[in-house]
């Protein structure tokens, strides 16, 4: 039996058609990198609660936060915390290995910096499930 | 609700570990003046050897007449003692409140396994009551103070439950937690609850009259 081919015009837009389809497979990834949902580390990994629930953006509005700083600070030439040092764009696990036997390691650097503010202002969760959601 | 849990989490725990520690301390040292007062023979037969002797053989399972007379109390108690006290001080909750307050990294329970604990405990809790209501003798002797203590110990475990499962409003169960643990802390020097600062005393005491009076164990 003779085995049926697609005609030209419709093979080329099939074609089209998956390549398209397979380039929408990174649109999540994509996406995530510009707008950060929830903070879920690989390096925690793996995680035993639900990873917390962060929409970066929408927090910094809500919370009138314009400046980088208030959560990524850096470090001065000694490796202390320097809170006007700006350490925008480079992982937190970078600086704050998961076993880190001085300074702060990874988890409660996390901890830290979310639950401390949100209890100095008295503002946004301070309980696990505040943050970690299912 | 948060700025209360905040609260809850903040001063009211201190002040519920300061009545805790401040009231334990006044109720061992009344029972001290006490004892000296009225029944001054306690010191006269008071002995490490014999009250170690009953104090470990209480604490082994079925190890004694007492134990073995009502098998089902025991695994309850002992089960339920057992795993409130690994809870309290291992649950992973807990170690996440050492680490980020004290700077502590303790170890702690699988989550699977301290989930396993707390339905343990709850499901103690339901026999307890069962055995409150369903046998004669129990039932006789329960007052409304009983159930109130009961219900008091209940509570923290079943809102840790339905917190960890994110059932309900998560908050509201986090922070009934945290005020029910803090309810039961200034309770234990006030009520029932004081066998965890008693038990010992009197153990200690019944092993040394059995041991050094009546010469025979008390078990």
């Amino acid at each position: 039996m003779k085995k049926r081919h697609l005609a030209g015009p419709f093979r080329a837009a099939a074609l089209v058609a998956i390549a398209g389809l397979c380039l929408l497979m990174w649109l999540p990834a994509a996406l995530s990198q510009e707008d950060i949902k929830e903070l879920k580390p690989e390096a925690l990994a793996p995680q035993t609660r639900p990873a917390a629930f962060f929409m970066h953006d929408a927090h910094n509005e809500k919370a009138g936060i314009d400046d980088c700083t208030a959560c990524h600070h850096g470090k001065d030439k000694d490796g202390k915390m320097d809170p006007e040092d700006n350490s925008a764009g480079t992982a937190c696990v970078d600086c704050h290995a998961v076993n880190a036997r001085t300074g702060t390691p990874l988890k409660r650097a996390y901890h830290q910096q979310c639950i401390s503010c949100h209890e100095q202002k008295n503002q946004g969760p301070t309980y696990c499930g505040g943050c970690h959601k299912g | 609700m948060q700025t209360l849990y905040n609260f809850a989490t903040g001063p009211l725990l201190w002040a519920s570990f300061a009545i805790f520690l401040a009231g334990s301390v006044w109720r061992i040292y009344s029972m001290i003046a006490l004892a000296r007062k009225k029944e001054m023979s306690v010191y006269a037969y008071m002995s490490w050897g014999f009250s170690f002797r009953s104090i470990f053989r209480w604490l082994t399972p079925f190890g004694t007449l007492g134990w073995k007379a009502n098998p089902a109390m025991t695994v309850g108690t002992f089960a339920f003692h057992l795993c409130l006290l690994l809870l309290l001080l291992f649950a992973p909750g807990h170690a996440e409140m050492w680490d980020y307050n004290f700077g502590l990294a303790i170890w702690s329970l699988p989550e699977w396994l301290a989930d396993t604990l707390t339905v343990v405990v709850i499901a103690c809790c339901a026999f307890f009551a069962f055995r409150r209501l369903r046998v004669p003798a129990v039932r006789y002797v329960t007052t409304t103070h009983d159930w109130a203590v009961l219900l008091l110990v209940f509570l923290p475990f079943i809102s840790a439950f339905l917190a960890k499962m994110q059932l309900g409003n998560t908050l509201f169960m986090t922070l009934l937690h945290v005020l029910s643990a803090e309810a039961v802390l200034i309770a234990i020097p006030f009520t029932r609850l004081s066998h965890a600062i008693f038990s010992p005393f009197t153990r200690a005491y019944m092993g040394s009259e059995f041991g050094g009076v009546r010469h025979c164990p008390d078990w």
